[in-house]
């Protein structure tokens, strides 16, 4: 069954997939700053995905990337934890916070806007926890979309 | 006692209850999932509403004295269980679309082919 | 800083961080998957022994997750962080959970050779592993549902496996959807617990229960859902139908989760309930669930004619014998009874677990051997298999016997404790447990002559590969170590399980 909706709907979800796609990115960067972070950026990124399946019918075959970018994800999340025990603290401590590097700053007390530079693991995990998301969440529509017969997979 | 701080409850008692009662007495498979997302919903809302603390403030690190912040642990416990509630639906849902490919049906008395 | 004080968190990590590694692994070969499967799997093992001997020289200890020094004291600034039990009861936990997913992936890597998919399987496998581990591992109530939870989506997931049959799907969603709905009701009464007390690590609760309607009702429900994930009567329904359809080598292990949720329970018993309900009523209620799913687990077994679905039931029943003799030894507490029998059947139901999760797993294995080899699963049609698979039957003979609780086996040291224990609380319970335990020698009987005994049929081609024997000895080994020295298995292992929940030897 070959599901396609009218070419002006076409069109605006594929222009619309960009800003979606950045504020996704956006949402998982800020994570630690704003309200968001990993999985709800993740599943604002994977909406884009599902917007194009319901748009188009069609989709390439992404499974294998998806699938990659998911276990990589999840590794490094992993590695992240483990790195806390590398420094000489517990597994999962925030063991790069206020070190100087990168995301070592020092938090601003008082009312501010935020630094973005701070934060230590937490906006590292946010970054890998969203590549997971984003990766597994798009994966399930996918899968769900073409077994259940609304999507044709493009060659 | 200030009414709308037992509404919460009171609002996922209705929840609980109401998704209970689709997931145990609906025959339709795709009824059943949505009766335990109502019951997942009930059960976020009721660690949310456990963590209101009437003036107290959010927990941002600012210029708040400490000692008037909320706690943030049962706002942590509920994104979890939002995490967890996507997996579990999501592999549900899997499971009814493959079972549909199967059988061709998703009430849940012709869905019984275990026992046999 | 001593970093054998990081244990626990490699007994969870590890198995996490390889399970996401096998799909990597798997773009490059088949080969190199199971290389870093097992390497994954062989060094918790690793982990899981080195913890048991630290815990048994220096003590148990306190992990704190994210905390700067692992082992310090809870402060107030730190009282929600997670945190992990290493003491004799996790060790108990972990040994059993690690003996038998190791002979399950053996068994795994010659059975399921062939099969499409299997990266996804042996992340899944290691995924289940974690959160088995971690719910025996966690003592904080929240942790225990995300364990719980990935528990319950990892091991559906496997039922599921053969996802080309229909009734696999169909199990599957029937324990995902009890799963879930369990797992919802768990998260409600801890919220109900946290409502309460302002914290969530067990040791805290358990200072401050008190017996209110809310501790109750959380405690009353909390019960309820462990006591269906470990297939209790009368929540058992999922159980056998999702061990007769998940792949045959992985059934083992989806049995383990059960006994996983009976750890947990036990170790809220001993360390939560105990403040807020009587030890008589409670241990009475424990009884009760035990005595009904001996009985139920081995009427249900006889009319069945699938060898899977058979030793399912059994599986249902024999947990039966840990709820009860557990529930004897907790309804003596405090009391001077204890001293004479509690203390025994807490032994006998502790050293009961270590071994069913051992010979159970050697049961299913020799099963699935047999299916292997015949592609039949009917009792009727098989028939003289001793012929050709000569190992296969004697480790069906060693599983067999020691589920029956046949001297000198192990599961006769365990049966006899509990026995001799139950007797003193109430001789008919002790004479259930007897008959129950001749029914089901009975019915081992039945499967053992059904498919072994008879002229030759020539229904097999022979042996099954080495690596399953290999997984199948390795599971008879352990089964003949433990009756070889029961004792010693007692005073080292289960008696150091027990102290750490606070009751005596």
């Amino acid at each position: 069954m070959k599901w396609k909706m009218s070419v002006i709907v076409r069109t605006v979800s594929d222009v619309m997939v960009v800003p979606i796609i950045v504020f996704g990115i956006y949402l998982i960067l800020h994570g630690h700053l704003t309200p968001g972070g990993g999985f709800q950026g993740g599943a604002v990124v994977a909406s884009a995905t599902a917007l194009l399946i319901v748009s188009n019918g069609a989709l390439k075959d992404y499974k294998g990337d998806f699938s990659t970018m998911e276990s990589a994800g999840l590794t490094f999340f992993f590695l992240l934890a483990f790195l806390g025990i590398v420094m000489g603290f517990a597994m999962f401590y925030n063991s790069l916070a206020g070190t100087g590097g990168i995301f070592g700053g020092t938090v601003m007390s008082g009312i501010n806007p935020g630094y973005i530079n701070t934060g230590g693991t937490v906006p590292l995990m946010n970054i890998v926890v969203g590549m997971e998301v984003i990766a597994a969440l798009s994966l399930i529509l996918w899968m769900m979309a073409k077994n259940s017969g609304m999507m044709e997979v493009e060659k | 006692m200030n009414l709308f701080l037992i509404l919460p409850f009171f609002v996922v008692m209705v929840l609980v209850a109401m998704g209970l009662y689709v997931a145990l007495f609906k025959k339709n498979l795709i009824k059943i999932i949505m009766g335990i997302t109502l019951m997942q919903n009930g059960a976020n809302l009721f660690l949310v509403s456990l963590a209101y603390r009437e003036g107290y403030v959010a927990p941002i690190w600012t210029s708040a004295p400490a000692t008037d912040m909320v706690l943030p642990t049962p706002h942590a416990l509920t994104l979890t269980s939002i995490v967890i509630g996507v997996a579990t639906t999501a592999l549900m849902l899997s499971f009814v679309i493959m079972l549909k490919r199967h059988y061709g049906t998703i009430d849940s008395n012709e869905v019984r082919r275990c026992r046999e | 800083m001593n970093i054998a004080t990081h244990l626990p968190s490699f007994i969870l990590g590890i198995p996490l961080l390889f399970a996401f590694l096998t799909p990597i692994a798997n773009k490059f070969s088949k080969e190199i998957r199971n290389a870093v499967f097992l390497t994954g799997l062989l060094l918790t093992g690793l982990f899981v022994g080195l913890m048991a001997y630290e815990v048994y020289t220096t003590g148990g200890w306190v992990y704190i997750f994210g905390a700067q020094d692992p082992v310090g004291e809870l402060t107030t600034e730190s009282l929600f962080r997670i945190t992990f039990v290493a003491d004799g009861f996790s060790t108990l936990a972990t040994l059993t959970i690690i003996i038998t997913a190791i002979g399950a992936a053996f068994y795994s890597l010659g059975y399921m050779k062939e099969s499409p998919g299997m990266g996804k399987y042996y992340t899944l496998f290691l995924l289940t592993l974690a959160g088995v581990n971690g719910m025996v591992l966690t003592s904080d109530l929240f942790n225990l549902f995300v364990w719980f939870e990935v528990t319950s989506i990892a091991s559906c997931a496997l039922v599921a496996y053969h996802n080309e049959r229909g009734k696999s799907v169909e199990a599957a969603l029937k324990y995902m959807i009890i799963s879930v709905v369990g797992g919802l009701l768990l998260l409600v009464s801890i919220g109900l617990f946290y409502g309460e007390y302002g914290v969530l690590n067990y040791a805290l609760i358990g200072d401050s229960v008190h017996g209110s309607f809310i501790d109750l009702l959380a405690i009353g429900i909390i019960m309820v859902i462990l006591a269906m994930k470990a297939s209790s009567v009368p929540m058992h329904m999922w159980a056998p139908d999702a061990y007769a359809e998940a792949p045959e080598p992985i059934t083992p292990f989806i049995a383990i989760t059960s006994l996983g949720a009976l750890f947990v329970l036990f170790r809220l018993i001993f360390f939560v309930f105990r403040g807020a309900v009587e030890p008589p009523a409670l241990g009475t209620i424990l009884i009760f669930l035990g005595v009904l799913s001996m009985f139920v687990g081995v009427s249900m077994a006889l009319k069945q004619s699938d060898i899977k679905r058979l030793i399912a039931y059994l599986s249902v029943s024999q947990i039966g014998y840990m709820m009860m003799a557990v529930g004897v030894g907790f309804a003596t507490l405090d009391t001077a009874d204890y001293g004479s029998f509690g203390a025994m059947a807490i032994e006998g139901g502790f050293f009961h677990m270590i071994n069913d999760g051992v010979y159970k797993a050697l049961l299913f294995l020799s099963a699935a051997a047999v299916i292997y080899a015949t592609k039949i699963r009917d009792l009727n049609k098989l028939g003289g298999l001793a012929h050709n698979m000569p190992y296969t039957t004697f480790f069906f003979i060693i599983g067999a016997l020691s589920i029956a609780g046949i001297p000198p086996l192990s599961g006769f040291s365990s049966k006899l404790l509990i026995y001799e224990s139950v007797y003193l609380y109430h001789p008919i319970l002790a004479i259930i447990a007897l008959v129950v335990s001749i029914i089901t020698l009975a019915l081992v009987a039945k499967v053992f002559f059904n498919a072994f005994l008879g002229p030759d049929q020539k229904m097999s081609k022979g042996e099954v590969p080495s690596s399953m024997l290999i997984a199948m000895g390795i599971l008879t080994a352990v089964v003949i170590l433990f009756s070889l020295f029961p004792h010693y298995v007692v005073s080292e292992i289960v008696v150091p399980a027990m102290e750490s929940l606070g009751v005596g030897a």
